[in-house]
């Protein structure tokens, strides 16, 4: 299990880096606890993006709804683990 | 990687941390298509606006539709118009459901048994000469008598090109009044002979607005950040237009790609179901468009472009507490 979240931490860490065009961070430094709105300035466009990419990559939807929960790398791995666990 | 608090220390850190959850989402409501006064470069009317729609006189249905609107999540009415005092009931089916922010001439008091924390925003547009060249009458007279020392009420000071070198003395009127006052810049839609800007008067008039901060910290709400946006229409290496506006209306919003934008933005007309194009007139030139909140609505929605340098990001969050002190997410 901590292998399959690891490999989604670094694939979510990557999606990002690339959608937000961020710099100075690589998807093994990027911190999985790094609170994304708040330290990074993602906003609701930015998770918007992201969460397209992760449904085309992982075939889950994510509820807008659902955004504000999205704060960190490591709950949005665990928040996409849990939809393919149950098969939303 | 650049975060918020490698950037900022404890005091300003502490700062941000009082706006970084307000996730502030605002629409703007013309309450009613008619006006107790016809002001020279109003867009409202130079534009035709006010025949777009017919106003919807059902007040049940203003309270239906408000509920839709919460359940759209707004939660910031700014309610504009015409003249929004004209229709006490309307406002009131804002009021009682959200925060609401009533922009006015302030020639009828918002009766405060009824409306006791509503925002409320004076325009004016200059000194006694330039209020009755513009507007038919000096409103400050009438606006000051109802208003003074009204902690929920502020002045939109409209500068004009006019107003160069006279903006300490109204400032010091409205501070005698114990009042706030915010600043924005007239657009001049309908090319009023002497009042569109030329690019000196706009460097004159920063500097103005900059010493007047500094002068009266206390009655003054602004960022100089925000008289840089505003008078030169450059954000960070940024040019203001229609393809970098925050406030378009969302579902008519088909620009490719699309900016950083106001979540859920709708700028609606009075009938209730004809939307507008944006916070302003559509038959503005967005590239010498001069709307305060557009600018400023430009600055706070690209937060993470300003999380480069510890000044970038200080400047954004004054131009951020600014807004929200002047819908009163924040105190004063």
């Amino acid at each position: 299990m901590n292998t399959d979240i690891n490999q989604t931490i670094t694939r979510i860490a990557e999606i990002i880096i690339n959608e937000l065009k961020l710099e100075d961070v690589t998807p093994d430094t990027f911190d999985a606890d790094l609170d994304l709105v708040d330290e990074v300035g993602v906003d609701s466009m930015d998770l918007a993006t992201i969460a397209l990419v992760l449904r085309d990559e992982y075939g889950i939807r994510i509820d807008e709804d659902d955004y504000p929960k999205l704060t960190t790398i490591r709950i949005i791995a665990e928040y996409i683990n849990n939809k393919l666990t149950s098969g939303d | 990687m650049k975060t918020v608090s490698s950037l900022l220390d404890d005091h300003w850190y502490e700062r941000y941390k009082k706006i970084s959850k307000l996730n502030i989402r605002s629409s703007i409501y013309d309450v009613t298509d008619r006006c107790n006064l016809r002001c020279k470069g109003c867009f409202f009317f130079s534009s035709g606006e006010h025949e777009r729609a017919s106003e919807e006189n059902d007040v049940s249905k203003w309270h239906t539709f408000v509920e839709k609107e919460m359940d759209r999540g707004v939660n910031l009415a700014i309610l504009i118009g015409g003249e929004p005092t004209l229709c006490l009931d309307r406002i009131e089916a804002f009021y009682k459901r959200l925060p609401t922010f009533c922009a006015t001439n302030g020639l009828i008091k918002v009766p405060r048994d009824r409306f006791p924390d509503m925002m409320v925003g004076l325009s004016l547009w200059g000194d006694e000469a330039d209020e009755k060249a513009l507007r038919g009458k000096d409103t400050f007279k009438i606006t000051s008598a109802n208003y003074a020392g009204d902690p929920h009420a502020y002045y939109l000071y409209t500068i004009t090109p006019k107003q160069l070198g006279k903006t300490g003395k109204i400032i010091q009127k409205i501070k005698d009044i114990d009042l706030k006052v915010h600043m924005q810049l007239l657009s001049n839609d309908e090319g009023i002979d002497g009042f569109s800007w030329k690019p000196e008067e706009l460097v004159d008039v920063r500097a103005e607005m900059d010493a007047m901060l500094d002068a009266y910290p206390e009655t003054v709400i602004s960022s100089k950040y925000y008289h840089k946006v505003i008078t030169t229409g450059q954000m960070l290496d940024r040019k203001f237009g229609w393809m970098e506006c925050p406030s378009v209306t969302d579902p008519i919003d088909k620009r490719d790609p699309r900016p950083k934008r106001l979540t859920n933005f709708i700028r609606w007309a009075s009938d209730l179901e004809t939307m507008h194009r944006c916070c302003t007139s559509e038959t503005r030139d967005c590239s010498t468009c001069k709307d305060g909140a557009a600018h400023m609505s430009w600055v706070m929605v690209n937060k993470r472009a300003h999380i480069k340098t510890t000044e970038d990001l200080q400047n954004w969050i004054e131009v951020y507490e600014m807004f929200a002190k002047l819908y009163q997410f924040i105190p004063w």
